[in-house]
């Protein structure tokens, strides 16, 4: 073999490395954030990285290569294989390393292989030559994934996990609001047209984090998680896919304090305490906490199962179900159908309200019933895994139908227990139970974890779907 | 056989008919509207209903004088082909719901899920009857039959259309059956409430987009749920004749490329003549929507509205709209033709706070899924992501079946003028006047749009073909004709045979 090649090959993959451009490095620590290269490192477990395209991000002559832009890795988190991306803000503005991410959604989509993606970027090269005539319209790989369309085709997938610790506009962005779990950071931004793009289309003068910050996605659903720094972001994404990779480890019993039956009598409760109650210690990961908090979504173990819970907060707006409520009960219904967790709902709810624009006045919500209301009773229409439901106190109007959908057949509770002193429209729980078959057990407080884990017990866990024809459908985005 | 017993028969069905109860007949018509039967008459062929439960009652006594129990239903023909249809009756309980007359609607959901019948609905009435001696749903479940009538609205979502006139008061589990249903027409005077809330009328309802179509009075409402089955129950009309101004359309392009024109015009001369549907023309009116026909074909375009308030550019409302649109069509196999002319997704702070970075991808994952065929015709500017959201993201599972282009074609990362903008930034913010500065934009604006306009993009294989506009219903035509609907008609069965919901939203 020719020397030179083996010298010349060295030098290109030793000058990627941090080392080798120390001077962006500091410059990307002085910002308190981590080079592409240490995110990577962060993630995978320690040696297990296969780098695709490690010397592919190469600018000869000024030509542009597709590549350029970031860093690809497939390797493992706590030894399940996962395929972990990351735009590198230092290069080409992180443009798109739209080449190799086709490549690398091939894999994910053959092999079933989770996402993580870092996509802080401002879009598709503004000096890409051929921007301005529609480049990428046509200019995938005929045929199999352009990066593009392989989004939508993994959806529902593979977990699609986006960390956002920059600012992310346009092209960036539509990735981080396709994955299905959306980690960002304080001072990071979101959106579909950067500041320059909105100076140009609207005239106003805003820095990213004004025109489209992550607090504020944090409350208008935009995020899943709203964390500290890079590392807890991290921290946050392997979370999420230790409930997909491990569907039952060693179960732990719930952290001692909250006695159910004396907050059954309590006037007012948090429902955050039912949950923490009925699941094992410390495991309630809550998604989109800050967002339509009268409606609480959380990823939890009981039994050491992954279960989805879906709860009413009494203690916001009444545990009323309102627009953003609806939707955060659909699209994660999607997510726990798609991801073959059983699910569990705690229903408290006087109903639901409508939302309504005015342009005179300032907007108004009252009790009411529109499209959006609708959304949750789909989702339950189509969910095919177990859903156990516990009413805890009152269930009016819709409100039980948005909790566990409709259905007399498909997608019925598989138990349907509650408390002693629900309230169903005038009939308290033993009437209703005794008349109407409304529930299969009325039980004390206490009682209820018990009763789950044995149900639990009972419901195998399934064996993963390995051909990408047995996706059951894909996750909204809203 | 006992003379007496059939005479009792026979007269306890008349008595439930318009012709016996004069008063009823008189108190309805006084609201403007219809009775139950007219309704059903009005909207089937003629002695085609086959009515469910004629002489269900409140009570099993002979004496009951609670006509079919506020609800008439059955099956009917429209244009041939079986609908199931109810009615319920504000004369007779206040058009309340019972237990009884859901055990009838449960029985008409039987037929529509089994046999892939749409089913449609009369909804006015206020909900469950108070005294009835069983609660109505959701309150107790207690199963009627194989599917409720609100788990068998679920069930037949995106399997058969289930269709919704409101006219009238139309309360709590009235209200729920029009939110469940994918077609909502409702008269001007219609209004909702819901869960003890104030009433709010069909006219916020269509604003919102929770109301498909707003009509003057019953009769038309009527002839638009027709017109809305006939779509989907039969695809292939043979009395097909272009658009009186379909050889000239063209024309509504004006030369000035910055001027905005009514995309309801082009659509109208696309399509067969007197064929366009439009829904929720009220809502998210950057995006415009319409079942029509192209040569007797049944098709769903959606297209960008230029004369919009945000000159057609796709903000939250407008990908909702387009991604509910698209799983419609898909749903019940109608072929998309999307017409294509906006500056993008919308941008700035406003746009942000609605989620425009969630909800862009909606139409997105919509078209990715579809398994019917595409057609897009850009007319004018496609800029950004834009053009995504009408002919699909990717370019390589999902490709639209035909990709057209007229001359007046223009593409670009963002705006021309914006692009322009941001090149000419510097020169721009120097100049001395607001009109030196947009002259300066707009020249250099004119320059890029050369580079991709017209024969370039041919050129450039952006599309497959660059046509005259009056070229384009053939071209759609010729595809459909290769292209047959294959609308599979067999059982639900667990979910084998229906591709996914309709997102309500």
């Amino acid at each position: 073999m020719n020397n030179k090649d083996i010298h010349d090959l060295i030098s290109a993959k030793v000058a990627n490395r941090d080392a080798a451009r120390p001077e962006i490095t500091q410059r990307i620590h002085k910002t308190n954030k981590l080079t592409a290269r240490e995110r990577i490192d962060a993630v995978l477990d320690p040696d297990s990285a296969v780098e695709y395209g490690a010397i592919a991000a190469q600018e000869k002559q000024g030509d542009w290569i597709a590549e350029a832009g970031g860093v690809d890795f497939v390797g493992t988190v706590d030894t399940h294989p996962v395929i972990v991306s990351s735009t590198d803000y230092s290069d080409h503005g992180g443009g798109y390393g739209a080449g190799r991410l086709g490549r690398l959604f091939a894999l994910a989509y053959e092999r079933r292989w989770p996402l993580v993606l870092f996509v802080d970027g401002g879009g598709s090269r503004a000096r890409h030559p051929r921007a301005g005539l529609g480049h990428v319209e046509l200019s995938g790989p005929i045929g199999r994934f352009s990066f593009l369309d392989g989004i939508p085709e993994l959806s529902g997938w593979v977990p699609s996990i986006a960390i956002v610790s920059g600012p992310s506009f346009a092209g960036h962005a539509s990735i981080a609001g396709f994955s299905d779990f959306l980690v960002s950071t304080p001072g990071s931004s979101i959106g579909m047209g950067g500041p320059p793009m909105v100076e140009a289309a609207l005239g106003q003068r805003l820095s990213a984090n004004e025109l489209a910050g992550s607090e504020m996605h944090e409350t208008s659903g935009g995020i899943d998680l709203l964390v500290e720094d890079e590392l807890a972001a991290i921290a946050a994404a392997k979370r999420y896919l230790s409930f997909y990779h491990e569907p039952k480890i060693e179960p732990l019993d719930p952290a001692p304090g909250s006695n159910l039956d004396e907050l059954a009598i309590a006037d007012q409760y948090d429902m955050h305490h039912v949950i923490a109650a009925l699941a094992d210690r410390d495991s309630t990961f809550e998604l989109r906490p800050q967002f339509a908090q009268n409606l609480i979504t959380a990823l939890v173990r009981i039994d050491g199962r992954s279960v989805g819970v879906i709860a009413n907060q009494p203690l916001v707006a009444d545990g009323t179900i309102n627009h953003a409520a609806a939707t955060k009960i659909s699209r994660f219904v999607e997510i726990c159908n798609t991801y073959d967790y059983p699910m569990l709902s705690l229903i408290d709810s006087p109903g639901c309200t409508a939302e309504w624009q005015n342009k005179k006045t300032s907007d108004t919500t009252e009790a009411g019933l529109t499209r959006w209301h609708a959304r949750p009773i789909m989702a339950h229409q189509q969910r095919t895994v177990p859903l156990l439901s516990v009413q805890i106190r009152r269930s009016r109007g819709l409100a039980s139908a948005l909790m566990n959908g409709v259905s007399t057949t498909r997608g019925v509770p598989m138990l349907k227990l509650a408390w002693p002193d629900v309230e169903i429209g005038l009939r308290d729980g033993f009437s209703a139970a005794l008349d109407h078959n409304a529930f299969d057990d009325v039980i004390t407080p206490s009682e209820t974890r018990a009763k789950l884990v044995r149900m639990l017990r009972l419901l195998q866990v399934p064996e993963p779907r390995v051909n990408p024809h047995e996706k059951k459908h894909w996750i909204d985005s809203w | 056989m006992d003379a007496d017993l059939r005479k009792q028969i026979a007269d306890a069905r008349r008595a439930g008919l318009d012709v016996e109860r004069p008063n009823d007949l008189a108190a309805i018509h006084k609201l403007g509207r219809l009775s139950p039967r007219e309704r059903i008459d009005l909207l089937v062929d003629a002695n085609s209903f086959i009515e469910y439960g004629a002489l269900a009652g409140a009570t099993t006594r002979p004496e009951d004088q609670v006509w079919a129990d506020a609800l008439v239903g059955g099956v009917g023909l429209v244009s041939g082909l079986a609908v199931v249809v109810a009615s319920y009756d504000v004369t007779v309980a206040d058009g309340t719901q019972s237990d009884r007359n859901q055990r009838k609607m449960a029985k008409l959901m039987y037929l529509a899920v089994e046999h892939r019948w749409p089913f449609l609905c009369f909804a006015d009435g206020t909900g469950a009857r108070d005294d009835d001696p069983f609660p109505a749903p959701p309150i107790a479940v207690t199963p009627r039959g194989r599917f409720d009538l609100l788990d068998g609205l679920a069930e037949l979502n995106g399997w058969a259309p289930t269709v919704c006139v409101v006219s009238g008061d139309c309360s709590e589990a009235h209200a729920a059956i029009a939110m469940l249903s994918d077609f909502v027409v409702a008269t001007e005077d219609g209004q909702f409430a819901s869960h003890g809330g104030p009433w709010r009328s069909a006219q916020d309802f269509a604003k919102s987009g929770d109301v498909d179509l707003l009509v003057g009075n019953e009769e038309q409402a009527i002839d638009a749920a027709r017109s809305y089955l006939i779509f989907y129950l039969n695809d292939e009309s043979c009395d097909a004749e272009a658009a009186p101004d379909a050889a000239a359309i063209a024309d509504f392009i004006p030369e000035n490329r910055r001027r905005p024109y009514d995309m309801r015009k082009v659509v109208t001369a696309l399509a067969d003549r007197d064929s366009v549907l439009e829904i929720g023309a009220q809502w998210g009116r950057s995006m415009l929507t319409a079942i029509a026909r192209i040569e007797g074909r049944t098709v769903g375009i959606y297209a960008n509205q230029p004369k919009s308030p945000l000159a057609g550019a796709i903000d939250a409302a407008a990908a909702d709209k387009a991604a509910r649109f698209i799983e419609l069509c898909d749903a019940y196999e109608y072929p998309i033709v999307s017409l294509i002319d906006n500056p993008g997704y919308m941008v700035g702070p406003k746009a942000e706070r609605e989620g425009i970075a969630r909800h862009h991808a909606r139409p997105l994952s919509a078209l990715h899924h579809r398994t019917v065929p595409l057609y897009s015709v850009q007319i004018r500017k496609a800029y950004g992501l834009g053009p995504y959201a009408m002919s699909g993201w990717g370019s390589a599972r999902r490709m639209p079946e035909l990709r057209l282009a007229w001359p007046s074609v223009e593409s670009g990362g963002m705006s021309l003028e914006g692009a322009a903008y941001l090149v000419k930034r510097k020169e721009i913010l120097a100049a001395p006047d607001k009109e030196t500065a947009l002259a300066i934009r707009d020249a250099y604006a004119e320059k890029m749009r050369d580079a991709t306009s017209g024969l370039r993009a041919g050129r450039s294989y952006q599309f497959d073909d660059v046509i005259e506009p009056a070229e384009t219903r053939a071209r759609i035509a010729a595809m459909l004709q290769r292209t047959p609907r294959q609308l599979d008609r067999g059982h639900l069965g667990d979910g084998s045979a229906k591709k996914h919901p309709i997102d309500p939203r």
